[in-house]
């Protein structure tokens, strides 16, 4: 339950008024921004107005498609080459506990350093291509990945294991049957978290040096003074990280349907 | 006179005790010691003791997911207790089947797909297998509910999946911790009239672990009282009520009160 | 099995295994400095600075004094924006609590802007304020304020109701309410927010220098990569990890020592 959804033990009069409530700030925000752009000129403060024609205008004629294309793959690309061993490794070492110990500081480590702060290190050694990008998504999802999955195969009931080693299950079958679905909901939570981080650091490294992508845009736009660009560049980055966030939402209720409801306090 | 399908002789059980420099090297107390007792086939055998006696403890080692440390155990002529972990083959080749205290069920699957869960593992599920296990639900009330993920189930809903999905396979022992406990007293008697119906059918020997003497008398050929630690069987009662039997009106059986009561004694 | 057999293998197990796993950390520790220095002489200077270089390098950075200046550079801006995203992350949430019809106006939209990448705001922030502190100060604020506002409200959200119920009934005021029950109620999240958020904010500077270079840590790395100075880059970064590794080190003092009347939950190594 996102904390955006208005309480089902609301009245149905106070919920209306809490989405005219929410019309009515929006009408703020836009009004105080219309009103901040006239004043300051559209030079330093592009309008609402001026920046929805544009990206209206570059999704028509494909630019905005194309580029978010691309850090939509940087993206995706490294949620898989960084979220596949991730998801296997606590798996294959689940019964090999020591050798977990021995790789968990330098897993923390690597989760504890600011992924971001090797950017210029994979620019160097990628070049300014995709790959560099890919190569920084995957250590962020990696990393945020591996500890999921390790909470999950840890959080194990090991009473669900002896129930079905009693019914004759082999290892092979324990792993598939009862490992497997007990771990999916926290390898789950740490995609959902990995993916809409991903994208924002494929941006991030678009920013620093890159020769396509939403990040790209960003920076063109602001070599050239053209702040209209700039602005409707950051909108779609902002719906691309909100699209992938729903969509993981939208994942997790179909996947967990057998799941006791949960009273999730917050949704990053 | 029926065989001899379990033996437990001397059978004694300790935990290795966790390093602690303030207890010193303090040899760890025994929790089983000296525990002899043998089941026929097709008995129902109920074993009543005070909570800590370790009745948990003696299912675990009987269904061979734990190791004894003294003693041995004969199922079906040939020994099985052992004293190396690795060496365990729980539920002895689906030989014995074990309701557990708690459920247990499978959070991620129906109550049908629970059921069939062991003869899946198995390899065993045909059609037979398949009516067999509805006409189990069926025999229980579960009838309808298939569909139900175990959340969306009563206590006494999942109890019943609990025992049917052992039943189903067909293990010619079953054993059974205190499966009753968790549920409201109209629930349990109503649990304990299924249980001897589903019994009725089939005469297999169960090993049925409670604290409530009523229920070891109105289940039980024989009741068996444990001891506190280190436990061991302090008194055997063959229950003198002839069967088919009224758990519901168990109380106004004649000889009722008397058995009560001697086992009550021997339970102090 | 005798008493002593079985004390003595639990032991002799649990003492093979520390030394199995401090062994095997250490043997991979040893193990990527090789595979580090391999790296070096078979991909070439350009990709893999060697180890000693490195080293060379930073003891030469930190001779020069360069190493403390961009060291003071980026902490003066973390530490700026970290109070700033630290003052209003808090408060918001004490406000918006004040009114239910407030907080579920505005909640949408925060939660909305916090999906904008905040370091795409750093080219048009230079527009206005030009290469210097400011776009990097903006930028770092945003970041953390985001983290503290959510570990806040969750906080609030997690007091105990009962208690607030009880105080309201009581008579207190909701300042005394916010005060004396909420705040108190606060501190543990609290702490653990501002122990996550400050570490965050150094590394987002850095990164945040990697936009916007004048000066800082991030900055040195950047201008090293620009010039493909490998053995620069390897070296501003060694000393990037460790200036946040440093941080979160004594954020967790300064909390031990905050908590020490707190009991310590001891974590089962394996």
């Amino acid at each position: 339950m996102s904390v955006s959804a208005i309480s089902p033990t609301r009245s149905p009069a106070i919920r209306w008024r809490t989405h005219i409530d929410r019309a009515l700030v929006l009408l703020l925000i836009l009004a105080l921004w219309q009103a901040g752009s006239l004043w300051v000129g559209t030079y330093w403060l592009s309008s609402p107005w001026a920046t929805t024609t544009r990206f209206v205008e570059l999704v028509l004629n494909g630019e905005l498609i194309r580029h978010s294309g691309y850090t939509l793959a940087e993206a995706g690309a490294g949620t898989l080459i960084g979220g596949f061993p991730a998801v296997l490794l606590p798996f294959l070492l689940r019964r090999h506990p020591i050798i977990v110990a021995i790789l968990d500081p330098f897993m923390v480590g690597g989760y504890g350093a600011p992924k971001l702060a090797f950017a210029p290190l994979f620019l160097l050694w990628f070049g300014i291509g995709m790959e560099s990008k890919i190569a920084l998504t995957a250590s962020v999802v990696f990393f945020i990945v591996y500890f999921a999955t390790l909470a999950g195969v840890r959080a194990l009931d090991p009473r669900l294991v002896q129930m079905a080693q009693i019914a004759g299950a082999s290892e092979r079958q324990i792993a598939r049957h009862i490992v497997m679905p007990s771990a999916v909901p926290n390898i789950f939570a740490g995609f959902r978290i990995a993916v809409p981080y991903a994208i924002g650091a494929a941006v991030i490294a678009e920013l620093i040096s890159s020769n396509r992508g939403l990040g790209y845009l960003v920076q063109t736009g602001a070599m050239n003074f053209d702040t209209t660009s700039v602005f409707a560049a950051i909108v779609a980055a902002t719906l691309l990280v909100h699209a992938a966030n729903a969509l993981m939402n939208a994942f997790e209720a179909l996947l967990m349907r057998w799941r006791p409801p949960l009273q999730s306090m917050m949704e990053t | 006179m029926a065989a001899t399908l379990l033996e437990v002789r001397a059978l004694g059980k300790r935990f290795a005790q966790r390093q602690d420099r303030d207890k010193g090297r303090e040899p760890a107390p025994w929790v089983i010691k000296d525990l002899s007792f043998s089941v026929r086939d097709g008995e129902f055998l109920t074993i009543v003791g005070p909570s800590g006696a370790g009745k948990s403890t003696l299912l675990n080692i009987i269904a061979q997911i734990d190791i004894a440390s003294a003693g041995e155990i004969v199922f079906d002529g040939a020994t099985v207790s052992t004293r190396d972990p690795r060496a365990l083959r729980p539920g002895i080749d689906r030989r014995i089947g074990y309701v557990t205290q708690d459920d247990n069920l499978l959070p991620w699957r129906s109550t049908l797909d629970n059921v069939l869960f062991a003869l899946e593992v198995q390899g065993r599920l045909d059609a037979q297998a398949r009516a067999r296990a509805e006409m189990l639900i069926r025999t229980v009330g579960l009838a309808g509910f298939e569909r139900y993920y175990p959340h969306e189930l009563s206590g006494g809903m999942r109890k019943r999946t609990a025992l049917i999905r052992t039943l189903v396979y067909d293990p010619p022992m079953i054993l059974m911790d205190e499966p009753f406990a968790a549920v409201d007293a109209q629930t349990r008697t109503q649990l304990q009239a299924d249980l001897l119906t589903l019994w009725e059918l089939g005469r297999k020997t169960i090993i049925f672990v409670t604290h409530d003497i009523t229920e070891a008398i109105a289940l039980g050929d024989r009741a068996l009282v444990l001891s506190k630690q280190p436990s061991r069987i302090a008194a055997e009662h063959v229950i003198p009520i002839p069967r088919p039997r009224n758990v519901k009106d168990i109380f106004a059986l004649p000889g009722f009160a008397a058995i009560h009561e001697r086992i009550r004694a021997d339970v102090q | 099995m005798t008493d002593i057999a079985l004390e003595s293998t639990a032991e002799t197990n649990l003492r093979w295994r520390k030394w199995a796993i401090h062994g095997g950390r250490l043997a991979l520790a040893i193990a990527l400095i090789l595979g580090w220095e391999y790296g070096a002489r078979t991909l070439g200077r350009l990709f893999f600075a060697p180890p000693l270089d490195v080293l060379e390098r930073i003891v030469t950075l930190a001779r020069s004094g360069q190493m403390f200046t961009d060291i003071a550079a980026t902490m003066r801006v973390s530490a700026a924006g970290f109070a700033i995203a630290a003052f209003c992350g808090v408060l918001l949430p004490f406000l918006l609590r004040r009114s239910l019809r407030a907080t579920e106006a505005v909640e949408p939209y925060i939660m909305a802007s916090m999906g904008i990448p905040k370091y795409a705001l750093a080219p048009w922030l230079i527009l206005w304020f030009g290469i210097g502190d400011l776009p990097k100060l903006v930028v770092v604020t945003l970041v953390v304020f985001y983290i503290l506002y959510i570990t806040t409200f969750a906080g609030i959200r997690g007091v105990d109701q009962r208690l607030i119920s009880m105080a309201r009934v009581i008579g207190a005021s909701e300042r005394v309410i916010a005060r004396e029950i909420i705040w108190t109620s606060l501190l543990p999240f609290f702490f653990t927010g501002l122990k996550i958020a400050f570490p965050r904010a150094v590394s987002a500077t850095i990164v945040g220098e990697f936009l916007v270079s004048t000066e800082g840590v991030g900055r040195s790395i950047e201008h090293a990569r620009q010039i493909s100075d490998t053995t620069g880059v390897f070296a501003g970064v060694v000393i990037a990890i460790a200036l946040v590794l440093a941080i979160n080190g004594i954020v967790n003092l300064i909390e031990r020592f905050a908590l020490r009347w707190r009991p310590v939950e001891r974590d089962m190594e394996i």
